[in-house]
């Protein structure tokens, strides 16, 4: 990866569950998107000579398109990495738009732990940095359960010692 | 039972657990506004019969439906205005409302967040006022309506309440005709002639379009216009054009006539409209962007648009808009007026003497237009950036109110090895973007910015600033709910 999106440091990286779990995900909600989608052309068309046409071909695609997110969703999940820095939180992300957010620990309002029931088969919880800004989008979707906690404790640590002094 | 129009002379030391009605006029006022909703609708109604050459029903029929529709807005008017009573003491802030379900809401004074007094036309006329109460949550209280006087009384009263102290009722007589809602602790900062708003109006970006679109299909009729119903239509089309435009110069010049920038203790206060007078206040430490445009015709006469993004508020962006509170800061400023009021926001920094570096060669292969304008540059207090093409705009930030910066990259910027960056600030209708940047330099920067972000110095509405600003010397407190989203009181 471009330099530029990878500073020097300690990366860490998500879990290599994760890039299952989100392979799994993008399975199965393209498939349910996909299969409604053939089902609905072939409702539509059911009337008309090239029926069997229309239906196998949105099949078709929704195969292609499916096989192409599965692929990405573990190279995007690859591709996102965290680095508590001295001051700062750093995210990276992005496969063809890159993204690296600073987000300083004195801005942060508070730390959430979320537990998705898709998430939580897999052992997983997202930590998300609260700030003033909704566009900031600190959101770090799949750790370990420990370590989301532990991670959410140690910004809780950061944040108060960075915060304004009093 | 008290006339708020003509209080009683104890009225600066209310009974406790007196309960107050709005104005006795406020139905006949409610059935007068459904006449003219109704009287516009079917305006439209009539003449479409006339271009349609339809039998148009009879006149007795629809006066009677006008009639009874208003006579039932009347009626409902009464009984909304009989079953509606407030108590506002120095015990509580008590509403109660409803025909049907009876409703009685108590709000608690420390959670109005902002109060608005609004006076519509029809209400203006009789000397009343509309207040409205936010207390952030999705619907406003609304009080239609008051006596003007007793509005304003209201206003501050809750504000002051708001704001923590303890306060009194107390009322002011309100001149007959006021075209400002000044009091005497505002000192004026700016204050808009009719001639530079129309000025202003005429050569913005919006009118010259709207000119110019005119023009070509006015044109593109004329020359096809036998096979479009010939010169009637180029007529009818005229017309139109002609009322668009006036409408357009008449909705900026009663929107933002007598616009008044000015000073109180508590902040930044704007003033303005013609038929219906709107205030708002705006303490300078809420302010999260600063973004002045600049039409195309204005960089001659070297005038500037300001408009601001603030923490929490629902702001609308039309300059148009009457009775709305408005994102806009000033309409049309000078060079002068710009530097004055900047000074006044943020009196720590000179935006106009941060350096500005522009965007390497190679952006203009991405961003054609606004390629050459492109420019970015920080000091320690603001980050400054330069974009726009037809309309050449300036976002300023100050680095206290940065919340996060993001670098980002697509696939063509790759190429070019250019970059972007991104502030993220509390507010959430403007946007702050620097683009195009070298790539080579842009994560030292994003460094620095961050750490100018989170440096601790002194909020740079602070200190020596000259809008004394009672809540920055609280200390840390305030400086952390700055962060935050709950602070009080920004629209009167």
């Amino acid at each position: 990866m471009d330099a530029l999106f990878l500073p020097d440091g300690e990366w860490q990286r998500l879990p290599a569950v994760a890039v299952i779990a989100h392979r799994v995900n993008s399975l199965l909600l393209n498939l349910v998107f996909w299969t409604a989608a053939a089902f609905g052309t072939w409702l539509l068309t059911r009337e008309s000579s090239w029926t069997a046409m229309a239906t196998w071909a949105v099949a078709g695609l929704g195969v292609v398109w499916t096989l192409w997110r599965v692929i990405r969703a573990g190279r995007w999940v690859r591709s996102f990495g965290f680095r508590e820095g001295e001051r700062d939180l750093l995210i990276t992300q992005g496969l063809w738009t890159k993204s690296l957010t600073a987000i300083p620990y004195g801005r942060m309002l508070s730390v959430e732990v979320t537990a998705l029931p898709t998430t939580r088969i897999w052992g997983l919880a997202g930590v998300e940095l609260i700030t003033a800004s909704s566009g900031s989008n600190a959101h770090i979707p799949s750790l370990t359960a420990p370590e989301a906690a532990r991670l959410r404790d140690q910004l809780i640590l950061l944040g108060e010692a960075q915060a304004l002094p009093t | 039972m008290t006339d708020p129009a003509t209080p009683p002379a104890n009225a600066a030391e209310p009974d406790p657990k007196r309960s107050e009605r709005p104005h006795p006029l406020t139905p006949l006022i409610r059935g007068w506004v459904v006449l003219l909703a109704l009287l516009i609708g079917f305006g439209r109604e009539v003449l479409s019969w006339f271009t349609d050459n339809r039998e148009p029903p009879p006149l007795l029929l629809l006066l009677g439906i006008l009639g009874g529709v208003v006579v039932a807005a009347i009626a409902v008017g009464l009984l909304s205005w009989l079953t509606t009573q407030f108590v506002i003491d120095s015990e509580e802030l008590r509403i109660e409302t409803g025909i049907l379900a009876r409703k009685s809401q108590r709000i608690a004074f420390d959670k109005v967040t902002s109060i608005d007094v609004l006076q519509p036309l029809a209400a203006r006329v009789f000397v009343l006022a509309e207040l409205q109460i936010d207390i952030g949550s999705a619907d406003r209280v609304k009080l239609r309506y008051l006596s003007r006087a007793r509005a304003y009384a209201l206003r501050d009263y809750l504000l002051s309440r708001a704001h923590g102290h303890r306060a009194e009722i107390t009322e002011t007589g309100a001149p007959a005709l006021q075209l400002t809602d000044l009091s005497k602790a505002d000192q004026v900062v700016v204050r808009l002639t009719p001639r530079r708003l129309v000025i202003g109006a005429i050569t913005s970006n919006e009118f010259v379009g709207l000119l110019l679109t005119m023009i070509v299909t006015i044109t593109l009729v004329a020359i096809f216009s036998s096979y479009l119903g010939g010169t009637l239509a180029l007529i009818a089309l005229a017309i139109s054009a002609v009322s668009g435009i006036g409408g357009f110069i008449g909705r900026r010049i009663t929107g933002q006539f007598n616009f008044t920038l000015s000073t109180r203790p508590a902040g930044l206060r704007i003033s303005r409209g013609l038929t219906s007078l709107t205030s708002q206040s705006l303490p300078p430490r809420r302010i999260q962007l600063v973004r002045l445009s600049q039409s195309f015709l204005w960089r001659r006469l070297g005038w500037y648009r300001v408009e601001i993004d603030v923490l929490g508020v629902g702001l609308r962006n039309d300059e148009d808009t009457r009775s709305a509170i408005s994102s806009v800061l000033l309409p049309v400023a000078d060079a002068q007026q710009l530097r004055t009021v900047l000074t006044l926001l943020w009196p720590e920094s000179d935006y106009a003497s941060i350096e500005l570096h522009p965007a390497p060669f190679r952006t203009r292969w991405l961003h054609p237009t606004s390629g050459p304008f492109l420019a970015f540059g920080y000091d320690q207090q603001l980050v400054v950036s330069r974009h726009g093409w037809l309309e050449r705009r300036w976002d300023l930030v100050p680095h206290a109110r940065v919340q996060s910066v993001r670098i980002w990259q697509g696939p063509f910027s790759r190429r070019l090895s250019l970059a972007n960056l991104a502030f993220h600030t509390a507010g959430n209708h403007l946007s702050a973007r620097a683009l195009g940047l070298d790539a080579d330099q842009i994560s030292s920067r994003q460094a620095e910015l961050i750490e100018l972000a989170q440096a601790h110095r002194p909020d740079i509405t602070s200190a020596r600033s000259a809008v004394p600003d009672n809540a920055t010397q609280a200390g840390p407190e305030a400086l952390r709910a700055d962060q935050a989203e709950a602070t009080i009181s920004s629209i009167e």
